[in-house]
């Protein structure tokens, strides 16, 4: 991800941000009361404020790139593969949360992301050795959170079961 | 004695034991994430932030600011024997404290960073207590008008002063605040960028966007870029000072409080500038600048240690008194706050005069719990170091997932906490400052809200921000700090 393309994608995704909110206050109604502006008005301005942040960025991206950049910390390249073990995880963790239970789908989410974060460091191990002590860990932190919730601060995390144990 | 009756009150409130336990819990948490890498304040802040709705207003303050507070401490271990800082505002003592732990101080510079921390954060903390009252005070005669203008000299700082690029600062200043505009407007009740999707009519929780941007975002920029990314930890050696390290500790530790505490009050906030500035004063008062980039020298360590303290307990001043937040965290701690359906500003003081004086009683206590928790137990939180990270950072995301599926039990939320995590690393990798998008979308509202309020008052004149003479003040603030650095750059071309 170096180079101006990414950096002019972010822009003009910056000034479509901003054309959104543009479109979107067209529809806001502009009933001022007594103020002189009315609940479209701040959409407006962030709008504009976005379109010209955002008309500024692609200018920056084709003329030489961001100005004062920090250097980004680490690899020049995204490691792809670890990536998708992770938004695995993450996603497959919202889809099922509420089927079969907070504990199962996040100790599912920790196993996945342990594996993408593993694959990262060129250490993936798909063993069914390190796939049982993931999910041993995954079960005792996502276990005790969870009764934490449910039974002491009786916050309502979703169960396989109604019990408020698993 | 009105003030000292009340802080003896509000140390009755933060003495019972379950506060003591809940300060103790907060401290101890935080000083955990403060040496956990992939993990700062605002995120536990946040993803703790479903308890509001159990846990009493006063308890569950004292408990956050304690994670606050317990960070920062916590940092300074991290930055002296990793290679990487825990917390942005220790990434000054790395300089130093690495150098020190690398020559066999590591010790040392430990026992100077929390020594400092607690002198700085109890000086800073009696300062709080003298001065917030007197600020609340002055504060009730602010108009909607100030008001409004003080919340665009906070935006203005966090987005133009604090990072590298102006532009991208008010870039991401503007999607904070478009954020913050999704839900119902306050004064009309017309719904605004919900597109019919009921999950959207109460807009979008802080905790999701902190969440998302902190902790989903850094470990999703961990896995694409830093796996390969070897760290290097220093060997510990005993926490022990001797008197000459002592003795160049203490003035560092005071200058640091003098040159943090201001830093923390005005809305400029954040910790980075006065560890900056206190590190550069020491290296040129010192008598030991050979050991600066060196062999480590300890007033480089003590300076910025007690500096970053000083800095954060001062901006609970406009936090508490004014409602207005510096920072990530103390942007999310108002929005613990408005959980409780509480509005920080000049009129705390009065209506919570109770929750107010004990959370300033618990900084005191949780100063002295962090001198212990961080002294004599360093070795303990040492160890949190040795937890692998894939294993650290998939846990983090359980938590994530905590945070953010407590707050309001929906699955809709957690694919958003997704998206938002992509944001956070498009946004890390290209070095867009993170906290005007934390604090546009928790003060958009309120500014909002401020800002047509006093045109009411102005009967929709615009003109009624220049009629006053406060507003007509910050406004000129404003524009000064907006045009300064151009004004700077200028002026030495010439020259």
């Amino acid at each position: 991800m170096k180079g101006p393309a990414p950096q002019l994608a972010i822009g003009v995704g910056t000034v479509a941000l901003g054309a959104a909110l543009g479109l979107g206050a067209i529809g806001i109604s502009s009933d001022a009361g007594y103020s002189g502006v009315g609940p479209n008005f701040l959409p407006w301005v962030v709008g504009g404020v976005l379109l010209a942040c955002g008309v500024l960025l692609v200018r920056e991206a084709l003329t030489g790139g961001y100005r004062n950049m920090e250097e980004p910390s680490g690899a020049a390249s995204g490691h792809w593969p670890g990536f998708a073990w992770v938004s695995a995880g993450i996603l497959l963790n919202a889809m099922l949360i509420t089927t079969i239970g907070f504990i199962l789908s996040c100790a599912l989410c920790f196993v996945l992301a342990v594996r993408g974060f593993k694959s990262s460091q060129d250490r993936l191990d798909l063993s069914l050795r390190a796939l049982a002590v993931d999910t041993a860990i995954g079960f005792a932190i996502a276990a005790p959170v969870y009764w934490m919730f449910s039974q002491l601060l009786a916050i309502n995390l979703p169960g396989l079961t109604s019990t408020g144990w698993i | 004695m009105d003030l000292w009756n009340q802080l003896l009150q509000g140390f009755a409130t933060a003495g019972t034991p379950v506060n003591l336990l809940w300060a103790l819990l907060g401290c101890t948490i935080g000083t955990a994430v403060g040496v956990l890498p992939g993990i700062g304040p605002a995120t536990a802040v946040a993803m703790l932030l479903p308890i509001t709705t159990k846990v009493d207003a006063t308890a569950s303050m004292i408990f956050f600011a304690g994670i606050y507070y317990g960070a920062m401490y916590g940092g300074s271990t991290t930055s002296i024997l990793l290679n990487t800082p825990g917390e942005s505002g220790s990434m000054v003592t790395a300089m130093e404290g690495n150098r020190m732990a690398k020559n066999g101080r590591a010790g040392a510079a430990l026992a100077t960073a929390a020594i400092g921390s607690f002198v700085a954060g109890t000086i800073a903390t009696v300062l709080v207590t003298l001065f917030a009252p007197l600020v609340a005070a002055y504060a009730v005669r602010l108009g909607p008008p100030e008001y409004f203008l003080l919340m665009v000299l906070a935006f203005t700082t966090v987005s133009a002063v604090l990072g590298k690029s102006t532009l991208r600062g008010f870039a991401a200043l503007g999607v904070g605040l478009a954020l913050g505009l999704i839900g119902i407007d306050q004064i009309t009740g017309q719904a605004r960028y919900t597109g019919g999707v009921p999950e959207l009519m109460d807009g979008i929780e802080v905790v999701l966007i902190a969440v998302g941007l902190f902790a989903v975002g850094e470990a999703l920029y961990m896995v694409l870029y830093e796996g390969k990314t070897v760290e290097t930890q220093n060997r510990m050696s005993k926490v022990h000072m001797t008197a000459a390290e002592w003795k160049r500790s203490w003035p560092a530790w005071l200058r640091a409080t003098a040159i943090g505490f201001p830093f923390g009050t005005i809305p400029a906030g954040g910790s980075e500038i006065p560890t900056f500035l206190s590190y550069a004063a020491e290296k040129k008062l010192s008598k030991h600048k050979k050991e600066f980039g060196t062999t480590g020298a300890i007033e480089g360590v003590a300076g910025p240690e007690a500096a970053n303290n000083a800095a954060i307990t001062a901006t609970l001043i406009p936090l508490l008194t004014l409602g207005i937040p510096t920072s990530n965290t103390t942007a999310i701690l108002l929005g613990a706050f408005q959980n409780y359906g509480i509005n920080p500003g000049p009129q705390l003081f009065d209506k919570n005069a109770a929750l107010v004086w004990a959370l300033i009683a618990s900084l005191y206590i949780g100063n002295v719990m962090l001198l212990v928790l961080n002294l004599p137990l360093v070795g303990m939180w040492v160890k949190l170091l040795k937890i692998p990270k894939p294993h650290l950072y998939a846990g983090i995301l359980i938590f994530a997932t905590v945070g953010v599926y407590g707050m309001r039990q929906s699955a809709f939320d957690l694919v958003l906490l997704y998206g938002i995590g992509l944001l956070g690393v498009i946004m890390r990798r290209f070095d867009f400052p993170t906290a005007p998008v934390v604090v546009g979308m928790i003060l958009g509202p309120l500014a909002e809200a401020q800002m047509r309020n006093a045109l009411s008052i102005g009967e929709g004149r615009w003109t009624i921000f220049l009629q006053r003479p406060g507003s007509l003040a910050l406004l000129i603030v404003v524009i000064a700090v907006l045009l300064l650095p151009y004004l700077v750059k200028a002026f030495r071309r010439k020259t």
